[in-house]
């Protein structure tokens, strides 16, 4: 591109600085801010007082931040279940349905089979039954895709909407097994006591933090170090060199889905033991699928990264409610517009951190060459 | 640069006369880390062929680009007929008559020759005319000879009709000086014919031909003049009939070279690699018919034939990435038809294919992990053995590279395949039968004879060799037989060093012997 | 149940089918430069939230869907430079789109939220034309941004196979390559188409909000439409004039669980019904998978690759 006689190129990196990795995701989330800045100002709310209000009821208050904290844990979920298919070009945007389906199978799974067990492993079972929902909800996207080619992205999105009615169905709409009977009034039936985890203290913060948490880290190893590992990214860099090695592509594709359901499955099970302990439609509300998808991009599918972006989304997100309950409600929204807003930043700015601007001035070719024409 | 000049050297000051049609006059460009061109002079006249020799990364594609508007020079003019012009891109290129056919085709498969033709062309109006399109375009395919129906779909013709579609792309936009890069490359002995014969129907018409070519052997014939370059610069220009090829094969490499061919000693070797009564057929048609091959330990057999006869599917059949319909292949005494990749390769045998970033190695990871590739490998991969490895590796083949840590991208042609043959030669457990399909494909001349060096030792060592290759001299210096491929079936079968060249290249085109 | 039931089913499909049309010929114009969007969804609440604020302080239908489309547009204009000049990744990129309208949509609607809608399209007389049986009410029982929009499917697909541009436009996803080298710039191409095809999405938004929402609530606008119109784009094997004949189509299964539940026929619960459109693309886009289907759609080739000249 040439502006005036400046001429601006871009030349790829061999090798990106590390202070560029942080650069890149600190400068989206501040020019982030200065969109959601012009939009606030725009609907006269003070962008500056707002901001104060949201990083206080979000991170720095201590409520605020265990809050955070409780919203991080099934985010992380979400987060790393869109990082494990992403990374392998396999774009599973089917999170929120996924999560849904986690939210039904661990409340079967706390109401029917939770009295047969032991307190022990009931919790257990809760979750690895929401993890199997998950994995189920995206069976059908994961073989079409590897058998046929089908487009995930289409197929796991649309099946978003039919999951969606189908816990509307399960608490509005019919009076079966995962309504309250003991009301009129349209809510879930409670798991078992067994099955859930008590918060710490009076926050709301639970113990699956921790096995989020301890999930990252472990996926973190896992893809980098284990064979299976290695031939995903043997398979995205290059999926003809992995047919090549006579690596099995149904396999991997269709497995990848799969653990990319199970975590999002794992994190609407984790909703369930944790503050929701039934179908809550409430979750519904909240999109923390479609926020894994955010959260997994701009920590650039690193599963350690995926925590700290969960939890400053959580933040984003609980410091928003505290805005929209206040006396100059900001509506909740300004949430997801900061996190879109960030996700856009991050794409550009790859550019920078995988390319080098060099800008050089255009020499005349006359001018070079006046010594030899005269 | 003064060395060797033996004709027309540093005539781009014109006597008075006619000028030329185009030049270029201390033309320099460099990109990060090479001078592609240092000051280089360069022209040709109406009417003229006139080739630019050298081997690959010698420049001369890059001479070309800047020629056609496709580079700007870092210094340096172009001339066209005697007046400086400033190409900015192709089409200013084009504006001024100059055009260039790539070596890769730049056509949109789906279209019409018709449809290829016109697109981009200003004279077009809005709303298009199919009728009148094609009647233009079927005028310039007879005014220059060029048979070719307007109304046939680009992606279902060979690569000699592709090229002419490229050509008469040139001329309907008023081309005057036609710059081909490589035309040859693709085509079979008697296409190369056919192009000639179109080449000499242009100058024949005031049109002039810049001919890129690494081809030594061919140019002599269609040259009017040649002028050869290495490492960026002019190292001499011949006119025709003062043309030697030892001599043009100096000056392309800049010291004496051999051209003798490696043999290997006998072949009384027992048979590592048989492949017997293969058929192979996709949707109904017939991509390989009846195939036997048996190739034995310490000899190199060698697979002449243009690209999209069966050769490629052929190396998948027997690397077991695809069932034949029909027949079996053995590899070291075990019948491996049906196994699959991993089990044929457990059997003895490595594959180096011909698309070796995007298929053979996986191009952003490193060379370590690129090592591991075809190993076996436990739950947990073991990158401490293969860091070892692949410090060797780069020792004892003289791979340039960062460190085994640096991704595989940002190797060079040349040491990406080294890597590759390094793997497939001397990793994991040892293999002793050898898949190559054209290994030296885009190689530097260094590079080049680094690969047949491996492939000699790895004969010598006793390893039952296939090489699969469109380049024919490469087959013709290793190979210690010949089997031509024509429409997936064996049209000959050829006894290494004594046989005919002509007679390959006439199987080649599917002309029988 | 009577037939004129049915009848109105159908006309009110196809009526539907106007958004379905405007986002899936908005899809297509982009796909065929090379470039993906996948981000209809956002663009489509986008148009439909700016139409409805400009309406509800101007009061001017015309001006409401001026800026529906405008926004489209300029969220198209964000995307082509993220994925044609930063090349950042066409899908990542596209979703990104997907949040960040759902949430500006939900975020600058929530003043107007519950309003009922300030204008409305009305639908053309055609005299008696209107009042004939079947095609009355299929044909001649529409507003004019329906016509306009068959009449932009038309044009659209004379565009695509008869003109310059057109056919410089199809070279664009099919080979960029082959174009840059004939000197029409590849970057320029895609701007054009990308930015175009937001503004048919922005306009779809709009007239959707205009002729068939009732009022601005943010959940219950598109749901999900944008991505059935993605579909609608493969199903239409990326051909403006048989979009029309898969948006009816779509449409009428849209439309199919209102009829039932205006007909007070409750065979299966509403939940699951509204759950049939979504079931029924995948199935389509999984019959469209066949590798013969395949064969015969002709997706752009370099859909979704950025293109980079070779300059070394």
């Amino acid at each position: 591109m040439i502006v005036g006689k400046t001429r601006i190129q871009l030349e790829a990196r061999l090798t990106s600085p590390r202070w560029l990795i942080v650069a890149v995701p600190v400068l989206s989330v501040l020019l982030a801010s200065v969109v959601g800045g012009v939009f606030l100002l725009l609907t006269g709310h003070p962008p500056l007082r707002t901001y104060g209000d949201l990083l206080n009821n979000g991170y720095t208050s201590f409520y605020g931040l265990t809050d955070t904290l409780g919203l991080a844990t099934p985010l992380i979920c979400t987060g790393m279940a869109a990082a494990f298919a992403f990374r392998m070009n396999l774009y599973n945007i089917g999170q929120e349905g996924q999560l849904y389906l986690g939210m039904v199978g661990g409340a079967w799974a706390g109401i029917a089979l939770a009295p047969h067990l032991t307190p022990f492993i009931a919790v257990p079972v809760v979750l690895v039954t929401g993890a199997l929902f998950g994995a189920a909800w995206v069976l059908v996207p994961a073989l079409l895709r590897a058998r046929l080619g089908t487009s995930e992205i289409v197929s796991t999105l649309l099946l978003n909407y039919v999951a969606l009615n189908l816990i509307n169905y399960f608490i509005f709409g019919s009076r079966g097994f995962f309504r309250d009977p003991s009301t009129p009034f349209p809510q879930g039936r409670m798991i078992y006591e067994s099955a859930r985890f008590g918060a710490f203290g009076t926050t709301n913060t639970y113990p699956t933090l921790l096995i989020s948490m301890f999930l990252a880290v472990f996926l973190f190893w896992f893809v980098r170090s284990s064979n299976y590992g290695y031939e995903t990214s043997v398979f995205a860099d290059s999926p003809s060199t992995a047919r090549y090695a006579g690596m099995n592509s149904t396999w991997l594709t269709t497995s990848v889905l799969l653990v990319s359901g199970s975590l999002a499955g794992l994190g609407g099970a984790m909703y369930v033991v944790g503050p929701a302990g039934k179908v809550d439609p409430g979750l519904l509300q909240i999109g923390l699928g479609y926020a894994g998808i955010v959260v997994a991009a701009l920590a650039r599918y690193n599963f350690v990264a995926v925590i700290l972006t969960a939890i400053l989304f959580a933040g984003l997100r609980v410091g928003g409610s505290a805005l929209q309950a206040s006396s100059d409600p900001v509506p909740i929204a300004i949430a997801v517009v900061l996190q879109g807003a960030v996700l856009l930043f991050a794409l550009g700015g790859e550019l920078f951190r995988r390319n080098r601007v060099v800008i050089t001035r255009v020499i005349e070719s006359h001018q070079v060459m006046v010594g030899e024409v005269s | 640069m003064n060395a060797s000049s033996e004709a027309t050297q540093g005539s781009h000051r014109e006597n008075g006369a006619t000028p030329f049609a185009l030049s270029a006059r201390n033309v320099t460009k460099k990109f990060p880390g090479v001078v592609a061109n240092k000051q280089v002079n360069f022209d040709v006249a109406r009417g003229e062929v006139h080739t630019l020799l050298g081997e690959n990364g010698a420049g001369k594609s890059t001479l070309a680009s800047i020629l056609s508007g496709l580079y700007r020079p870092d210094e340096g003019t172009v001339l066209r007929n005697g007046i400086e012009i400033r190409l900015t891109s192709p089409r200013s290129g084009l504006s001024h008559g100059i055009a260039m056919v790539h070596q890769h085709f730049r056509l949109v498969d789906r279209f019409t020759v018709a449809e290829n033709v016109v697109l981009g062309s200003k004279g077009l109006t809005f709303v298009l005319q199919p009728k009148d399109i094609e009647a233009k375009v079927a005028e310039v395919c007879e005014k220059f000879g060029l048979p070719l129906d307007p109304r046939a779909v680009v992606g279902e013709l060979s690569a000699g009709q592709r090229q002419r579609v490229e050509i008469i792309k040139a001329l309907y936009h008023g081309a005057e000086v036609l710059l081909l890069d490589e035309p040859t490359a693709l085509l079979a002995p008697p296409e190369v014919v056919k192009l000639f014969e179109t080449v000499r129907a242009m100058t024949s018409a005031g049109k002039s031909v810049v001919f890129v070519s690494h081809k030594l052997g061919e140019v002599v014939d269609i040259s009017d003049r040649i002028t050869v370059m290495r490492d960026g610069k002019v190292t001499g220009s011949v006119k025709r009939g003062g043309a030697n090829a030892s001599r043009l094969a100096e000056l392309m490499v800049g010291r004496e070279i051999t051209l003798a061919p490696r043999r290997g000693k006998s072949d009384s070797g027992e048979v590592l690699l048989s492949v017997s009564q293969v058929h192979l057929s996709h949707d109904q048609i017939k991509i390989l018919s009846d195939v036997n091959i048996k190739v034995r330990g310490g000899e190199i057999l060698g697979i002449a034939g243009v690209s999209g006869n069966g050769q490629r599917d052929l190396a998948e059949v027997i690397s077991g990435l695809r069932q034949p319909n029909k027949g079996a292949v053995t590899v070291c005494g075990v019948p491996t038809s049906g196994l699959g990749a991993r089990a044929t390769r457990k059997a003895g045998l490595a594959y180096v294919p011909e698309d070796r970033l995007g298929t053979g190695l996986a191009p952003s990871l490193s060379m370590v992990d690129n090592l591991l590739l075809t190993r076996e490998r436990g739950f947990l991969v073991d990158r401490k053995s293969a860091l070892t490895e692949a410090e060797g590796f780069i020792e004892k083949l003289e791979i340039k590279t960062p460190g085994p840590l640096t991704s595989i991208r940002k190797l060079s042609g040349g040491n990406a395949q080294k890597v590759l043959l390094a793997r497939e030669l001397f990793s994991g457990d040892m293999s002793r039968v050898l898949v190559v399909c054209s290994p030296t494909r885009g190689l530097d001349v260094g590079a080049v004879e680094a690969v047949h060096t491996l492939l000699d030792e790895a004969r010598k060592n006793g390893k039952a060799i296939l090489l699969i290759s469109e380049d024919l001299d490469e087959v013709m210096t290793l190979a210690d037989r010949v089997i031509v491929l024509y429409r997936g079936k064996i049209v000959l079968e050829a006894r290494g060093v004594s046989e005919d060249f002509e007679a390959v290249g006439r199987a080649m085109a599917g002309l029988s012997a | 149940m009577n037939s004129n039931v049915w009848i109105l089913t159908f006309a009110d499909a196809i009526s539907i089918a106007t958004t379905l049309i405007l986002a899936s010929l908005g899809a297509m114009i982009t796909e065929r430069s090379g470039v993906i969007n996948l981000g209809v969804e956002g663009y489509l609440l986008m148009g439909a939230v700016t139409g409805f604020i400009v309406a509800d302080s101007t009061g001017q239908l015309w001006l409401a869907l001026v800026a529906s489309i405008i926004v489209g547009a300029a969220m198209a204009l964000v995307h082509a430079t993220l994925t044609v000049t930063l090349r950042a990744n066409q899908i990542v990129s596209g979703l990104a789109m997907v949040i960040f309208g759902t949430g500006l949509s939900q975020f600058i609607g929530k003043p107007v939220e519950g309003k009922t809608r300030p204008v409305i399209i009305d639908k053309m007389k055609f005299g008696t034309l209107s009042d004939l049986p079947l095609v009355g009410p299929i044909i001649f029982g529409h507003d004019p941004i329906t016509y306009l929009t068959w009449l932009l499917a038309l044009s659209i697909s004379l565009y695509f196979h008869r003109t310059r541009p057109g056919l410089i436009l199809r070279a664009t996803g099919d080979a960029p390559a082959t174009v840059d080298a004939q000197g029409v710039s590849v970057r320029r191409v895609r701007y054009l188409h990308t930015v175009v095809g937001g503004a048919l999405m922005g306009l779809g938004g709009g007239w959707y909000m205009f002729a068939r929402a009732a009022a601005w609530s943010q959940a219950a606008t598109t749901n999900g439409i944008g991505w059935i119109a993605l579909a609608l784009v493969v199903f239409a094997s990326w051909r403006p004039l048989r979009a029309i004949v898969g948006a009816v189509l779509f449409g009428f299964c849209l439309q199919v669980p209102f009829t039932l539940q205006g007909q007070q026929i409750n065979i299966l619960p509403p939940e699951i019904v509204s759950m049939f459109p979504y079931l029924m693309t995948l199935v389509v886009l999984v019959a469209l998978s066949t590798p013969r289907a395949r064969r015969l759609l002709g997706a752009p080739k370099m859909l979704g690759q950025p293109f980079v000249r070779d300059e070394r």
